[in-house]
């Protein structure tokens, strides 16, 4: 639960989802539930190039399962947050 | 796991309306949305059918063909999203990505092959467009994609564990199957004859041990005897 905690925090800020079949797509975190399903808004495709159909779609649904990695806006990143919060996570709490 | 779009006709009662869904385990129809055309891939919009969105899995149904239709699982859509762009297509429509099973020799062989061939392989579809004729119900249809999907929650967390015992322990039964049979058969032949050798060895050991054990005796009593020789 660590990271949908996370997560929601990070509500309303610029992110990068990177899917599994390579594809990434940045655009506004506007939710994300207990699976880790992201809902972006204002989005457009990293890679336009090799995605052109993926142009200017405007709101997205992407499946948790299907996210390698999201890329973190560095002032949206507060290690000591995360520090206690995976610190708490390790001792069961 | 993941299995991509496939070839669904199933209708209720006569075969003129909604799709059959598994009710038993729970599947229930979440929407209806008429007057929407289905592309796969970069193909051309199919005939108009009717959108069928279940608990479970998005079901277009052709109008005009009775034997038309496709279904995808919630399970294998990767995303979806609102496309009004015409840039990256001419009609506003709800754009999804499918998951197939084989994603990694797909993306680059999907689009060259299937145009190539003039004919689908649903195998390798990555990509599917429901264009509904009333613009204005995407945002709807877009929100009830999203609750579904919500509906169909990965079990892959589990399905990975379960697979992961499993393959170790098919490793582990695999490992004895082998083991198993050579060891039997290498032991069979030479069994009776190396236990019979092994008991002569066993024999021959603790009778040397005896002898040896005389010998210290004998060896003792030679000193002795040679001791006492010098006498």
């Amino acid at each position: 639960m660590l990271f949908f905690s996370y997560f929601k925090e990070l509500v309303g800020r610029e992110v990068t989802v990177e899917l599994k079949n390579d594809l990434a797509i940045r655009g506004t975190l506007h939710s994300v539930d207990q699976y880790l399903n992201i809902k972006l808004e204002n989005t457009r495709v990293v890679d336009q190039d090799k995605y052109p159909h993926m142009l200017s779609v405007r709101n997205c649904f992407i499946r948790g399962s299907v996210v390698r990695y999201v890329q973190l806006p560095p002032e949206g990143v507060d290690v000591e947050l995360l520090h206690d919060a995976t610190r708490r996570e390790a001792r069961g709490g | 796991m993941a299995v991509g779009i496939r070839v669904y006709s199933e209708r209720v009662g006569d075969g003129g309306g909604e799709p059959v869904l598994d009710a038993e385990n729970g599947e229930e129809l979440m929407h209806v949305q008429p007057g929407v055309s289905i592309v796969l891939s970069n193909g051309p919009p199919e005939s108009p059918g009717t959108l069928y969105i279940s608990s479970k899995k998005v079901v277009w149904l052709s109008d005009v063909d009775r034997e038309k239709g496709y279904a995808v699982d919630f399970l294998s859509l990767s995303l979806h999203a609102v496309s009004r762009d015409p840039e990256a297509y001419p009609s506003p429509c709800i754009y999804t990505q499918i998951e197939t099973g084989d994603d990694e020799n797909v993306d680059e062989s999907e689009d060259s092959d299937s145009e190539c061939n003039g004919t689908l392989d649903l195998s390798k579809i990555t990509e599917m467009r429901l264009v509904p004729s009333d613009p204005s119900q995407l945002d709807h249809l877009f929100e009830i994609f999203c609750e579904c999907a919500e509906l169909n929650p990965e079990l892959i967390e589990e399905e990975e564990e379960h697979n992961w015992i499993s393959s170790v322990d098919q490793l582990r039964e695999e490992g004895t199957e082998v083991e198993d049979p050579n060891w039997f058969m290498s032991e069979n032949p030479t069994s009776t004859i190396g236990q019979s050798n092994g008991d002569h060895d066993l024999a021959r050991t603790v009778l040397e041990l005896q002898i040896n054990d005389r010998r210290f005796e004998d060896a003792d009593e030679m000193e002795h005897d040679v001791d006492s020789g010098h006498h």
